[in-house]
């Protein structure tokens, strides 16, 4: 079989500047083509830059924009993932991957989580994807589409492995933080990124491909190293940190079933087991089965029971009168001995 | 060498080359966002305004920065001498400001006016010239605030917290050092004690009552690694101290915010009209 030729455009998006990106897209998509690339994979936003807030609605794109077309036209003969802000026809705004290949969008991953925690606000912007698909592509395999945050979720390369992938694809727009000398590569980001994906490839017994952007949002840097992890976890690419390019790399897709059938955890998955086991816990956590971590005495859907009652209340009550400065440690006339009141 | 050179709490150490990567491409990602291609800075012969001053020149060469010396007639000579040092060693423009007849003119009438008002507004009259500058030179003003200083309130607001952008805001005093030494500062300027020079003989250290390796650590393990007052005694740190750097931090809070605007309108800046500052059609023209 042919080596399959992957291509990964690690660019700097230009924040808000669509037409600017997009010609940027054209030119390396046609690069990357005519040096033999079977799979070019560019970055999260990288049509649009990350760090939007309020401009996503004005970036937005429906799947019918001229301008998405006009990029897919460029994939007679070979695949191509680009990313922008995808508009729904009820006008919800999404992170969105497409799958574009022989000139048409082949497939689109809408991002399923949405970090909203740390330097992350993306869930007020953004609404969250809800569907995740492996897709049958050209290259031979299948192929399946996730974005940053969704590596961080194991459930999703887990998922996209045992729907039919022997391609994962991450488009990512990573903050590069955490510069402690202690950091293997010199960028904590950096060192958790390449254990994830090297865990998920040789979990999934499947190619990853990680595209990460470079260049600077406001205060935050990308930084790049964009990488190509084969189905046993080892790195077959590496491309370096914070700088731009287009960089290629030659794969063997017999890999995947040399590796599989060496060490075939994907035959040995038992996901009817997992999906037992995951709707008894939507049950347990909807309130509607008991829960078995849960406290004694905990209502349904929460995990910790309600303390004693507070025996009497604090502040003043009437018969409280009689109360001097001098006996304000001893407990309060008239009260000892009654319920509570409120 | 540089063990000897300054103090480096083995948890605040970066790696300093990553470090000078993600500056310089901040420096150059923020100078093509607003349409600039050159910056100023106020050099005062002090470790962060000198790091500023190499890392800028790293980031977009040396003839596309300007240094302005802005003593007052009590800074030190040492300052001045230090700064101008610099200046030669990276082949910058600089030019210098007295600020005397500016601070004095508008102390005339008013003898007994306390050190901390002439300290503010000296370093307040620094902003102005910057801003000034940065027309006459086409330049956006460079911030030199380090992380520690900025933590603890230890600036001027509106002063020397002012800037277009900041590529040092975080990192330590301590961090700081050892940027400064990796890329070539000169060693007299990472030795000496860090002053803020408003009066003579002041030092950070003094007016502050602890050291900048101590305080570093106590910050990184409060804010950074988000420690509670029990974890941070056992790992030595004295109670009193952390609950006195966390008062000054907690105090300080408003000098590193934009000004809240009372919400009256359906979109109000800040709250939930939200753009980046740097977005198509900011860029000067």
């Amino acid at each position: 079989m042919k080596p399959l030729r992957i291509a990964l455009a690690q660019i700097a998006p230009r924040l808000g500047l669509f037409d600017e990106n997009l010609a940027v897209h054209h030119e390396l998509l046609g690069r990357a083509r005519d040096d033999g690339a079977g799979l070019i994979v560019f970055p999260e936003l990288g049509l649009t830059g990350y760090l939007l807030q309020d401009l996503a609605a004005e970036v937005a794109i429906r799947l019918d924009d001229p301008r998405l077309a006009s990029l897919a036209a460029e994939t007679e003969g070979c695949s191509a993932v680009v990313s922008f802000v995808e508009e729904s026809g009820d006008h919800r705004l999404f992170i969105a991957a497409a799958l574009l290949e022989d000139g048409r969008i082949r497939h689109v991953h809408r991002k399923l989580f949405l970090p909203t925690y740390g330097l992350f606000d993306e869930r007020r912007f953004f609404a969250a994807g809800d569907v995740l698909r492996a897709t049958p592509s050209r290259v031979g395999v299948g192929i399946g589409l996730a974005v940053c945050e969704d590596f961080w979720h194991l459930s999703v390369p887990s998922i996209l492995a045992l729907d039919g992938a022997q391609i994962l694809v991450n488009v990512s727009s990573s903050p590069g933080r955490d510069l402690a000398a202690t950091n293997e590569v010199g960028l904590g980001t950096a060192t958790s990124w390449q254990t994830l994906i090297r865990t998920y490839a040789q979990l999934t017994t499947s190619f990853v491909v990680f595209c990460n952007r470079v260049g600077v949002d406001e205060s935050i840097s990308f930084w790049g190293g964009s990488e190509v992890i084969a189905p046993s976890g080892e790195a077959l690419f590496t491309a370096p940190l914070f700088e731009e390019g287009l960089f290629s790399v030659d794969v063997a897709l017999a890999d995947v079933r040399r590796e599989r059938v060496a060490l075939p955890l994907l035959r040995d998955e038992r996901p009817e087991w997992a999906v037992r086991e995951l709707s008894r816990i939507v049950a347990e956590r909807a309130g509607l089965a008991r829960d078995s971590t849960a406290e004694d005495g905990a209502d349904p859907g929460l995990d910790v029971a309600p303390g004693d009652p507070v025996p009497r209340p604090i502040g003043f009550r009437p018969g409280d009168q009689s109360r001097s400065e001098d006996d304000a440690d001893t407990p309060a006339a008239g009260v000892a001995g009654e319920p509570p009141r409120r | 060498m540089t063990a000897q050179l300054f103090e480096l709490p083995a948890e605040l150490a970066i790696d300093t080359g990553v470090a000078r990567r993600v500056i310089s491409e901040f420096i150059r990602g923020q100078l093509r966002q607003a349409g600039f291609e050159r910056l100023v800075l106020g050099l005062s012969g002090g470790i962060d305004s000198a790091l500023v001053a190499y890392l800028s020149a790293e980031a977009i060469g040396a003839e596309r920065l300007l240094c302005v010396l802005m003593p007052y007639r009590t800074s030190s000579d040492a300052s001045r001498a230090d700064a101008e040092e610099v200046v030669r060693r990276l082949g910058c423009a600089s030019e210098l400001v007295d600020i005397s007849p500016m601070v004095d003119g508008y102390f005339a009438d008013d003898p007994d006016a306390t050190p901390l008002r002439r300290g503010n507004f000296m370093a307040r009259q620094r902003m102005a010239v910057l801003y000034d500058r940065s027309v006459t030179w086409g330049g956006l003003v460079v911030g030199t605030g380090n992380k520690t200083e900025s933590l603890i309130g230890y600036t001027t607001l509106f002063g020397d917290n002012a800037c277009a952008f900041n590529p040092v805001g975080d990192l330590y005093k301590s961090q700081i050092r050892q940027v400064a030494a990796d890329i070539g500062v000169p060693e007299a300027i990472i030795r000496k004690a860090p002053s803020a020079d408003l009066w003579p003989g002041q030092t950070d250290e003094t007016e502050a009552g602890f050291t900048y390796p101590v305080l570093d650590r106590l910050l990184f393990w409060r804010i950074d690694k988000r420690r509670s007052t029990e974890e941070l005694e056992a790992l030595g740190f004295d109670r009193a101290l952390v609950e006195r750097v966390d008062r000054m931090v907690a105090g300080a809070e408003f000098k590193r915010q934009v000004p809240p605007i009372a919400k009256l309108g359906p979109r109000t800046a800040g709250v939930d009209y939200l753009y980046p500052r740097r977005r198509p059609g900011s860029a000067r023209g």
